[in-house]
């Protein structure tokens, strides 16, 4: 079964409509002020207004993408083999779920592997970071003069709403290392993230001090006013769909709360810890809770072509820390059966260990996890050979893998966009999600 | 404010130069009108806009930005019988017109793989003396032959180097209006015109391709493509244009040895800063995919770059969507196609003549639709909405220049665009302006087919203290300062809505905008700025309508 949908003329722009008629009465009712009150909804209010809850409860769901920027090592991390001459310093651990096994570098993972698939099988083949990066953020090889959209552009299209007062595809990048702002590609500039750099809080989602909140409010209404009327004359969607952009501003203002973990209490943010990564984890979590669809964090400097192993030891730690306090807080607030948390990267690392004691680009055995939503719990899937080069079952590739992320959503994996003339699937053609670590 | 000058300077122009369109482009424009209107088939097309919608229209897409309040004035108090046909004149022949040429051709060409200023002074170079599109054309496919000195040109094929199928399939998409790449694994499922073998065969003139160090590209002596068809049979391409054309290469004539010192110079030139430039072989396969395309009985070249021009001041092309040239994709008007392509291969390939000749039609002056609940359906005086028939004017988003330039223009004060000595360097003035909203342009989206304006934009123009500062300026010679001056909130609203809308407010916008300005009487400065900001983040504003 496809599901064929026009990229363009989605049919939320009829919902945008009748909000666009719905407020006209509300303002020809009781006076622009009307208008202004129901903008002003700041994001707890939503979350609390009836009919929306039960909304946000039916597409509920949202994922967190931990992105181990250059290429984590799965020896070191989900697939290790101590005593082979790849294998490295580093020994295995057995985990709480019985014949698994993965590096001793994350041992708070190994007791929480109950919620976590772990896939050892991804041969993707491109192995240098653009191309790489591009393939494992889009599902499929980029292809000259069609923009794929990046994998929090599909997940904001298909799970967000159109006139969510939260934003619906946020990415954090802080590092230097490979930052890439990622794109919505053919989904259209609606669908862009919200990239967060040098800074823990997004741009422009602050009013300018020179401006107060009621003169910044009153501002927004006269600006309705002037662009509904005009809106009104024409039946171009289009001017319609620059008013919905203006209308989400303050809703994405009132959300700036979001960023800010002063507003946790010391208790969560001891669990996950002083680093920036773990800060940004706390930050994912409460944007998924706000109804988020889409939080990407990146953990930089995996590219460990010298010192392999003390780079792994010290970035593991973090990662292990990081992800069993974020796996944690979303099970002990009964939101991880609607998160899918995945790790992953553009590529693992080869088994052969270099001259400098690094290890190079590799993409033909590598590993990610997925856990939460959708996912079969305390499995592995796939497997690698006894030292490490190649899948010896269950090979899987990058559509592959997008298939099965989209399924573990509930998104149908082979639906299709229409792109001008042409149907594009959600997932790269001839893909099929591994049903295997799906419930 | 530098820009200012140049304002006074087009009103000189306007006053001095003689406005007139050469016969053949008045043919043409009065040709373009009667093929559109013949298959509306006695529906009528909206009617035309009024005068201050046109000047708006017709400057954003001649000059690139919309007209100053200076511009709108002199052309509304025009009593000429003829002034649209002399303000299209005029600004055909404005400086303007090539800057803004420049900055379309480069979105065009380069989008934004990178920005490359060298690359932006050529084109500019090239649009000031309106250079045919075919020479320009053979100086981007082929730099090195036309201009072995010069570097610039090469910026087109130098940034899509190290990808062949993007040299390959966006030359094919830009120049040729036509998309291979569903070619390129299999035959085109849908369309019977594009095998593996067109895309092999285009992809093979481009395959020799290098660059060396010192930025000059060339072309190896020997290379084809092996590829698989479906059926899994290895096959060498061949050098094949897209309408089946092909060439056959006489073969290098060198032994193994000259052929292995060739090909080491070759690699030592890409490699090394100060390489003796290696030697070209004689038969060169772009030089060939020029000849070719230029010599082509179905005209690609032609058709292509009368579709992009009709489809830049239309917002749709004759061929929709625009890379889909093809047997099983028709024109919407075949003929008039036909028309514009082979005018302009008489022309020269002259794409001013062409602009002009469209922007003097009727068919380019309609209205958009009128939402208008009340009209009987089926009714013969409803413009059909089919947008293919062109009967309406569609809404075409800005082009990042085009909104960030006219930011800066809507937010000049009044008061400094008049009474400046005229004459001075208009082209200095026009690129200064341009330096200035270099950071502006480049941060907004590149508009396409499903254009929406990102909400980072939105968020942009609420919270930025670039908009604040610049935009919303109280400084008596910046647009709210000046209102703020006006004492007349009347008058105010109204040059605000000349200034920013490039119009009369109406009396319903005028009577809610003095109640604004008379509720916040105690903060009236601010609440101008309130006013202006609100028509600046107006769809009306975004919008080129």
């Amino acid at each position: 079964m496809t599901n064929k949908q026009r990229v363009g003329s989605p049919p939320e722009n009829k919902l945008s409509e009748n909000g666009f008629s719905r407020r006209r009465v509300l303002q020809m009712a009781a006076g622009a002020t009307a208008g202004i009150a129901a903008s002003n909804m700041s994001a707890v209010d939503v979350l609390a207004s009836e009919s929306l809850a039960n909304e946000i409860r039916k597409n509920g769901k949202r994922v967190i993408l931990l992105w181990l920027a250059g290429g984590a090592s799965q020896l070191e991390t989900w697939d290790p083999k101590p005593g082979r001459s790849t294998g490295g310093p580093f020994a295995k651990i057995q985990t709480h779920v019985p014949g698994i096994e993965i590096s001793e570098l994350l041992p708070k993972m190994s007791t929480r592997l109950g919620e976590t698939a772990i896939i050892r099988s991804l041969n993707t083949k491109i192995a240098d970071h653009g191309t790489a990066y591009e393939l494992m953020d889009t599902g499929r090889i980029a292809e000259p003069s069609l923009q794929y959209p990046h994998l929090g552009a599909l997940i904001a299209r298909e799970l967000g709403r159109r006139d969510s007062k939260v934003p619906d595809y946020v990415t954090m990048y802080t590092s230097t290392e490979g930052r890439r702002e990622g794109t919505a590609g053919f989904l259209g500039g609606r669908y862009n993230p919200m990239f967060l750099t040098d800074s823990m809080i997004p741009p422009d989602i602050r009013r300018l001090e020179s401006i107060s909140d009621d003169e910044h409010r009153e501002r927004d209404a006269l600006r309705r006013l002037v662009g509904d009327a005009f809106a009104r004359k024409h039946p171009h969607s289009v001017f319609g769909g620059h008013n919905a952009s203006y209308d989400r501003v303050r809703g994405l203002m009132a959300s700036d709360h979001l960023f800010d973990i002063e507003k946790e209490p010391q208790s969560v943010r001891d669990q996950y810890g002083p680093t920036q990564f773990g800060q940004q984890c706390l930050i994912a979590r409460r944007l998924a809770e706000a109804g988020v669809p889409f939080i990407k964090v990146a953990r930089a400097w995996w590219d460990s072509h010298g010192q392999n192993f003390e780079t792994h030891q010290e970035l593991c730690a973090d990662l292990d820390h990081c992800m069993a306090a974020l796996l944690d807080d979303l099970k002990s607030r009964g939101m991880l059966e609607d998160t899918l948390v995945i790790t992953l990267g553009e590529f693992g690392r080869t088994p052969q260990i270099n001259g400098s004691l690094g290890r190079d680009h590799f993409a033909s055995a590598w590993s990610c996890t997925l856990s939460g939503c959708g996912v079969r719990g305390g499995t592995v899937f796939g497997k690698t050979d006894e030292d490490g080069h190649t899948v010896v079952d269950g090979e899987m590739n990058a559509g592959d893998l997008f298939a099965t992320i989209f399924a573990a959503l509930g998104i149908e994996h082979d639906k299709e966009y229409m792109v001008g003339s042409r149907p594009v699937p959600i997932s790269d053609f001839d893909s099929t999600p591994c049903y295997d670590v799906l419930t | 404010m530098r820009f200012c000058i140049v304002v006074s300077a087009l009103t000189f122009t306007l006053i001095f130069r003689s406005a007139s369109a050469g016969d053949d482009v008045r043919v043409l424009s009065e040709k373009i009108d009667q093929l559109i209107q013949q298959p509306l088939a006695g529906a009528s097309p909206s009617p035309l806009v009024n005068e201050s919608a046109f000047i708006r229209r017709v400057t954003l897409d001649l000059a690139g930005r919309i007209p100053t309040i200076a511009e709108l004035d002199r052309f509304r108090s025009s009593e000429s019988l003829d002034k649209r046909a002399e303000l299209v004149a005029s600004l055909i022949e404005s400086p303007d017109f090539a800057f803004h040429q420049r900055n379309e051709l480069d979105l065009l060409l380069l989008r934004r793989i990178k920005r490359d200023d060298q690359w932006r002074e050529y084109l500019l170079e090239a649009a000031q003396e309106n250079r045919p599109w075919d020479q320009l054309f053979r100086e981007v496919i082929l730099p090195e032959v036309v201009h072995p000195d010069d570097t610039r040109p090469s910026a087109f094929l130098a940034s899509r180097l190290n990808d062949i199928d993007s040299m390959t399939n966006d030359s094919s998409i830009l120049w040729f209006g036509v998309n291979v790449a569903c070619a390129k694994c299999h035959d085109h499922p849908l369309v019977a015109d594009w095998t593996q073998a067109h895309y092999y065969g285009l992809a093979s003139f481009f395959k020799r391709t290098y660059r060396t160090r010192k930025g000059m590209l060339g072309e190896r002596f020997d290379g084809m493509i092996k590829y698989e068809t479906t059926d899994g049979e290895q096959l060498d391409s061949h050098f094949m244009f897209l309408n089946g054309a092909m060439v056959d290469e006489p073969g290098h004539g060198l032994d193994d040895e000259t052929l292995k010192k060739h090909q080491e110079s070759i690699q030592k030139a890409e490699r090394e800063d100060e390489a003796e430039p290696p030697p070209s072989p004689e038969f060169r396969p772009r030089e060939k995919l020029v000849d070719l395309a230029l010599h082509d009985e179905q005209s690609f070249f032609a058709r292509n770059i009368a579709n992009r021009v009709w489809a830049r001041l239309f917002g749709r092309g004759l061929v929709h969507p625009l890379d889909q040239i093809h047997s099983e994709n028709p024109a919407s008007h075949p003929e008039l196609l036909d028309l514009l392509a082979d005018n302009l291969h008489a022309s020269g390939y002259d794409l001013k003549k062409l602009v002009h000749a469209i922007a003097l039609s009727d068919t380019y002056a309609r209205q958009m639709q009128m939402t208008d609940p009340s009209a009987p359906e089926s009714d013969n005086t409803t413009p059909p909405d089919d947008p293919s028939l062109f009967a309406s004017a569609l809404p075409r988003p800005l082009t990042p220049y085009q909104m960030a330039l006219s930011l800066k223009v809507a937010t000049m004060g009044p008061s400094e665009m008049v009474g400046l000595p005229a004459g001075e360097d208009w082209n200095q003035q026009r690129e200064s302006l341009e330096r200035q909203v270099d950071h502006v342009a480049n941060r907004l989206e590149i508009p396409d087919d499903n254009f929406q304006v990102p909400v980072s934009e939105a968020l942009w123009m609420n919270n930025n203290a670039h908009v604040q500062n610049d935009y919303l300026n109280r400084g008596q010679n910046r647009l709210v300062g000046h209102l703020a001056q006006i004492n007349d909130d009347t008058q105010a609203i109204q040059v605000a809505y000349q200034s920013v809308l490039s119009r009369d407010p109406s009396q319903a916008e005028q009577s809610s905008m003095s109640d604004y300005l008379q509720t916040h009487a105690d903060r009236r400065e601010p609440a101008i700025g309130d006013l202006v900001w609100a028509l600046l983040t107006s769809p009306e504003f975004r919008f080129n309508h």
